[in-house]
């Protein structure tokens, strides 16, 4: 009898250790233990500007320019980019030329601007720097 | 014969609460997924059929300007860090911040991941892969252009 007991509490134990180990494994999230699984940020290339800064006077005239625009026409409010991005091949005969602007009120935010050839492609904004 | 029934029944309310604490757990790990957040894309060019349409009663899986991949259930990667997003006709947009005035159109996709990627983060599988890229003009719509080689092979290998 006394036997029969010490069996039933022991299966009781098991099963609630196994739960609390099952609970515990439901909070390790497996993604973030595997090697090279960090974020490859898009990194400058080319530092050409160190002190440029995109302010919100500049900010309101660039976004304003039309996409496909000449470059001379954002060249006119930004003159230096603070660096070059890696050139991208996105579509079949024109090679992407990429400048980042971090913006003077929030430096972590950076302004990415695209060119095609002579043109000014567009825009986007880039919260991760 | 109560006390055997009052153990019994307090063993089913235990395992009723675990189940409880159980499913709660799982379901906030569920991704939740809106359906009304779906990206409304206006094409620059006016073609009558896109992937998705319907015609004779067949689904149209591929249209002009899409580059058509016989992947056979391999995955796709999402070739820079952004985001993907479901479209009206069930195809996954990806965009980039790193990427400014292109979107890259995604058909055929089976169970695709909806949410923020990092560059090399699996997108889906699919037997057959309708890839379009789509480049901003100045009136706001989305043109259609030639997809280059380049864009296709950090989109279908791992980097």
């Amino acid at each position: 009898m006394a036997q029969q007991y010490s069996r039933g509490t022991g299966v009781k134990y098991m099963l609630a250790g196994g739960s609390v180990v099952a609970a515990l494994g439901l909070l390790v999230d497996p993604a973030k233990l595997l090697p090279g699984q960090y974020p490859v940020k898009d990194v400058c290339q080319e530092i050409v500007q160190p002190q440029a800064k995109l302010s919100r006077d500049a900010l309101t005239r660039l976004l304003a320019i039309p996409e496909r625009s000449h470059q001379n026409q954002v060249r006119q409010v930004v003159a230096q980019p603070y660096c070059n991005l890696k050139n991208l091949q996105l579509r079949v005969g024109a090679t992407s030329r990429r400048e980042a602007y971090p913006l003077e009120f929030d430096p972590s935010t950076w302004l990415v601007v695209l060119y095609e050839g002579e043109e000014y492609a567009g825009y986007s904004f880039s919260f991760r720097h | 014969m109560t006390l055997l029934h009052h153990l019994c029944l307090r063993r089913v309310s235990l395992y009723s609460w675990l189940a409880v604490v159980s499913c709660l757990l799982l379901t906030s790990c569920m991704p939740t997924s809106n359906p009304s957040t779906r990206l409304q894309l206006k094409l620059h060019q006016k073609w009558q059929l896109q992937p998705g349409d319907r015609v004779a009663g067949y689904a149209v899986l591929g249209g002009l300007g899409d580059i058509t991949i016989g992947l056979n259930r391999a995955a796709v990667y999402a070739p820079f860090n952004g985001r993907t997003q479901k479209d009206s006709r069930n195809c996954i947009v990806f965009s980039s911040p790193d990427v400014p005035a292109y979107l890259f159109r995604l058909c055929g996709l089976e169970d695709p991941r909806v949410g923020t990627l990092n560059a090399g983060d699996r997108i889906g599988r699919a037997t057959t892969l309708e890839f379009a890229a789509l480049r901003k003009q100045p009136n706001g719509t989305w043109a259609i252009v030639e997809p280059s080689r380049q864009i296709l092979e950090r989109t279908l290998k791992q980097p």
